[in-house]
């Protein structure tokens, strides 16, 4: 499994979503509330085995962004 | 070695924010902070819930008993500095059990084992015993909401 197909999985199973990932962003639905979206970081962590800064956790706003954000942590999707 | 802390029922009001009639835990000892949490909980029939649950046949409505392991809960966390007197919110309870009926004049004594605690978000589970029998168990998801406010997305109007 690709990096982008782990993430595209991450995302999906974090929010029990089935429609396109790629367009998502924070609030976009229901289940990405603030709550879901400490469950997402901590899925991301364990899933690369990184820890995300404070700042970086602030800013990952839609799945577009994140892509950015895990570049940083030499996480390429 | 980590250092054990106790609790008694003023320490608990520092460290967590609810009152009587809706503060079950009488006594809170053997704390690890991030760790774990012991609680203490002597049901009398002067509690304002026996009359009603039920008048012929007194026992602890199960709410109760998984708000006393919840507030142990807590204090596996609560107890420690940066967090004192921080509300908490439900987010998740799971494998909820009753093995037993308390009745006054019972004593119930509660164990708590915090998991994680990541960005405001607690994961963690507590048993409960009368002497020795289970009396109760259940795995928990809480929120402190102070904390995770911290780590929400900017959105931008």
């Amino acid at each position: 499994m690709s990096n982008f197909e782990k993430y595209q999985s991450i995302i999906k199973e974090s929010f029990s979503y089935a429609g396109d990932v790629e367009e998502l962003e924070y609030q976009a639905i229901a289940e990405w509330d603030s709550v879901g979206h400490m469950q997402l970081m901590a899925a991301l962590e364990d899933a690369f085995s990184i820890e995300l800064d404070v700042d970086d956790i602030i800013e990952f706003s839609s799945f577009k962004k994140g892509i950015t954000i895990l570049a940083k942590y030499n996480v390429v999707i | 070695m980590d250092t054990k802390l106790h609790f008694d029922i003023n320490g608990i009001k520092d460290c967590q924010r609810n009152r009587h009639p809706l503060l079950f835990v009488d006594r809170i000892f053997d704390v690890i902070p991030g760790k774990t949490a012991s609680g203490v909980k002597c049901f009398s029939y002067n509690e304002w819930f026996f009359p009603a649950h039920f008048d012929d046949e007194p026992n602890v409505p199960g709410f109760i008993q998984v708000e006393s392991l919840v507030q142990t809960f807590i204090m596996s966390f609560l107890s420690k500095e940066e967090l004192r007197g921080k509300k908490t919110n439900f987010l998740g309870i799971n494998n909820v059990k009753f093995k037993r009926k308390i009745v006054p004049g019972e004593t119930l004594t509660i164990h708590a084992t915090l998991e994680t605690f990541r960005r405001g978000i607690a994961i963690g589970s507590a048993v409960s015993f009368v002497g020795d029998e289970p009396a109760c168990s259940a795995d928990f998801v809480v929120a402190v909401p102070d904390v995770l406010d911290q780590f929400k997305p900017k959105v931008v109007a």
